[in-house]
């Protein structure tokens, strides 16, 4: 009985897709004519939302440099699972046109979990679209888990968010109590980066913005 | 009546409300998208979206009030859905008249205003200061409008004034009778739904939604009720105070979208006002035209 | 001053500052180079702003001239008056990277010169604001200069995708499919096979030496 309701869940959240409408780097040119009359995406089901509480998808547009990765795990953290990660453009896959840029990240996939990328500099909405709908596809049969795996392998996505930031990194979100919480606790999930994590975390102050 | 048919219509009225809410609700999406040029959603979309919603596995709660201000947004709605009467159904409507559903159709906003209020984000602050001003906007004329059809009608029992629209016939009918107030009435219905040109409350890219802004999961998927309450309560009221209530099913569902029609088809053309510019609108025009139509009722 | 003035205020200007070489360089005579030593500039830059209206400061540009031990800054000038532009160039050693701020006659020098500090390592007596706002999570050397090799910096700090998964690896033993791994690509500056296509060898200007390669 439950593996119905878990499956009508599924095939609901598969056709109501929340994306973020969060424009990571020069991807985000091809989120407007996807949104707009000429290739609908509402028709899917797919509304752009403005907050990450809101969002179900996470679209990282383009190169994120480390600035942006930042901001964008902040982003990633503060989302309700489950959530999606899709990498669109070549600069998630392997670095694309800046890959010897000392300034922007390579590999999406070893700071947080994505479920699909799509390749293309930039992808044309039709490719957006095509890839809004494998990810949907992939909801509906139960295999885009990849939220459970940012629980269960927390430490080390932490050390290497810890390698690109520093020791000193830490974020609003309590990851580990999240995943005690809602029973994702994993024997990947605390290791040596955890420990340093619970070393220095200090409550945070309000950041400073300065030009 | 006896107790369990009571009880019954109190279970049905809310759930009928809901399911006819969502309706509106793609209604909406599908006006907004056919005149933007676009196919809209598939039918059964707002249901998908609060499915989903409900279906979210973590989520974060800012405290007790956080969770029951969602709670006051919906319960507002439930109750007043029992105080509407509908085509074989009255529920309680005979001991509360209009005035309780016009206090019952406040409570939803001072709860989410309670709920926002702990979640202690700046642009929910924002958002729901404007929507609390938005409010007091709409009340005015919404207040006038109400008085003078209570009293065209010597009664504020609202099943005694939809008896003495269908009584009379189509000439008996609000919109007929007192033509001015139902114009007035048609303003405020816009101001609130909360649609263009009075959606400042809402706003998304310029305060990220306003009180929605820390409402995801479950909270979020409360709002969404919410909103299909308002648009089934706005409808029916308007078609009860002024198109003579449905004496059919159909009938009553045919008028209230209708009614929902217009303010929406309107709505997608427009920008919004700012809230100072909305709060002089629907203080001056609404305000005029309804006290006119009052003057010319009494 | 008009247009004609122009050129008789130059010829004044390398009577009054020496050292300074005057190059035309375009057609229609709207763009002047200037080379002078660097004790010079801000009497030039005074003259400049005071006497022929050059009050906007375009940009200040920075070359890392390694092999010379020098910094190469660029100040461009432009008079709305004029229409002209002027671009200064002077040099300064490498080893101590410092040198003084114009930011009391040219408000936005600021900003530049905070991006130089940050991109080269040159530090600018007399400026207002020296902080970080470009790179703030950057820990490394200065990485505009033409010693810190940032492909190096790559290879040690990221990682790269799986890139020669087994489907491909199928494709590519039947015949198919080819892939470049990083070391060879085409503009990368480690590798043997590093070639720029007009050229013979990398890393060299173009030399018409009678064969395209």
């Amino acid at each position: 009985m439950a593996r119905v309701f878990d499956e009508l869940t599924r095939f609901c959240q598969a056709r109501s897709l929340f994306i973020l409408h969060y424009c990571t780097g020069c991807g985000a040119i091809e989120l407007p004519p996807v949104m707009t009359s000429r290739f609908d995406m509402e028709r899917l089901g797919v509304s752009p939302m403005v907050t990450p509480r809101q969002a179900d998808v996470l679209l990282v547009t383009g190169y994120v440099s480390i600035k942006t990765l930042k901001r964008v795990m902040l982003t990633y953290e503060q989302m309700g699972s489950p959530r999606y990660v899709i990498g669109i453009c070549s600069c998630t896959v392997n670095g694309g046109m800046y890959w010897q840029s000392y300034a922007t990240a390579k590999k999406l996939d070893e700071y947080l979990p994505v479920d699909l990328y799509i390749a293309g500099c930039m992808p044309r909405p039709e490719a957006v679209i095509s890839g809004i709908r494998t990810l949907m596809q992939r909801i509906e049969s139960g295999e885009a888990d990849s939220w459970k795996e940012y629980y269960h392998n927390y430490d080390y996505y932490l050390g290497n968010q810890q390698k690109l930031f520093g020791p000193q990194w830490q974020t609003p979100v309590d990851v580990i109590g999240e995943a005690e919480q809602y029973g994702l606790l994993g024997p990947a999930t605390r290791g040596t980066h955890t420990e340093l994590l619970e070393q220095i975390q200090v409550p945070l102050q309000p950041l400073e913005m300065r030009l | 009546m006896n107790l369990s048919e009571l009880l019954l219509e109190l279970f049905l009225m809310p759930l009928i409300a809901f399911l006819v809410g969502l309706t509106m609700v793609l209604w909406m999406r599908r006006i907004g998208a056919r005149i933007q040029r676009r196919v809209g959603p598939p039918f059964l979309q707002p249901l998908y979206d609060v499915v989903k919603l409900f279906g979210k596995e973590t989520q974060i709660s800012h405290g007790i009030l956080h969770d029951v201000g969602i709670i006051m947004a919906m319960g507002g709605y439930i109750a007043a859905e029992m105080l509407l009467p509908v085509p074989g159904m009255d529920g309680v409507a005979a001991y509360g008249g209009i005035i309780t559903l016009t206090y019952l159709m406040m409570v939803p906003s001072l709860g989410l205003a309670l709920g926002v209020g702990q979640c202690a984000n700046p642009n929910g602050s924002i958002g729901i200061s404007r929507a609390l001003t938005a409010m007091l906007a709409y009340d005015v004329p919404f207040v006038i409008v109400i008085f003078g059809v209570a009293y065209h009608a010597g009664s504020a029992n609202l099943i005694e004034i939809i008896d003495l629209q269908q009584q009379a016939g189509m000439a008996g009918w609000g919109v007929v009778e007192m033509p001015l107030l139902a114009i007035a009435g048609l303003i405020t219905l816009q101001g609130s739904l909360g649609k263009q040109p009075f959606e400042i409350y809402v706003a998304p890219a310029e305060i990220a939604t306003g009180p929605m802004v820390e409402m995801g999961g479950k909270y979020l998927g409360g709002l969404f009720v919410m909103q299909s309450f308002q648009f089934y309560t706005a409808a029916v009221l308007y078609v009860s105070l002024f198109l003579g209530g449905g004496e059919s099913w159909f009938e009553l569902l045919l008028k209230s979208f209708l009614v929902v029609t217009l303010p929406l088809s309107v709505a997608y053309l427009f920008p919004r006002y700012r809230t100072e510019d909305l709060v002089r609108l629907l203080w001056k025009w609404p305000v005029m035209i309804g006290l006119l139509g009052v003057a010319f009722v009494v | 001053m008009s247009l004609d003035g122009f050129t008789p205020w130059l010829q004044s200007l390398s009577d009054r500052i020496e050292g300074m070489v005057v190059t035309r360089t375009d057609l229609q005579q709207r763009r002047t180079r200037i080379d002078l030593p660097a004790d010079h500039l801000t009497l030039l830059l005074e003259a400049a702003k005071g006497e022929l209206g050059f009050v906007h400061l375009s940009a200040i540009s920075c070359v890392d001239w390694i092999e010379e031990g020098a910094f190469e800054l660029v100040y461009h000038l432009w008079s709305y008056e004029q229409n002209q532009l002027l671009s200064i160039h002077i040099r300064i050693p490498r080893d101590p990277g410092r040198y003084q701020s114009v930011v009391d006659l040219y408000r936005p020098a600021g900003f530049f010169e905070r991006d130089i500090h940050e991109m080269f390592g040159l530090y600018f007596e007399g400026a207002l604001d020296m902080d970080k706002f470009i790179l703030t999570e950057w820990n490394g050397p200065p990485p505009m200069r033409k010693d810190f090799d940032s492909e190096a910096f790559v290879e040690e700090t990221f990682g790269w995708q799986a890139y020669n998964p087994p489907w491909l690896q199928a494709l590519t033993s039947a015949g198919g499919g080819v892939v470049t791994p990083p070391s060879e690509q085409r503009f990368s500056q480690r590798g043997e096979v590093a070639r720029a296509p007009w050229s013979g060898s990398p890393r060299q200007p173009f030399q018409d030496d009678g064969e395209k390669g």
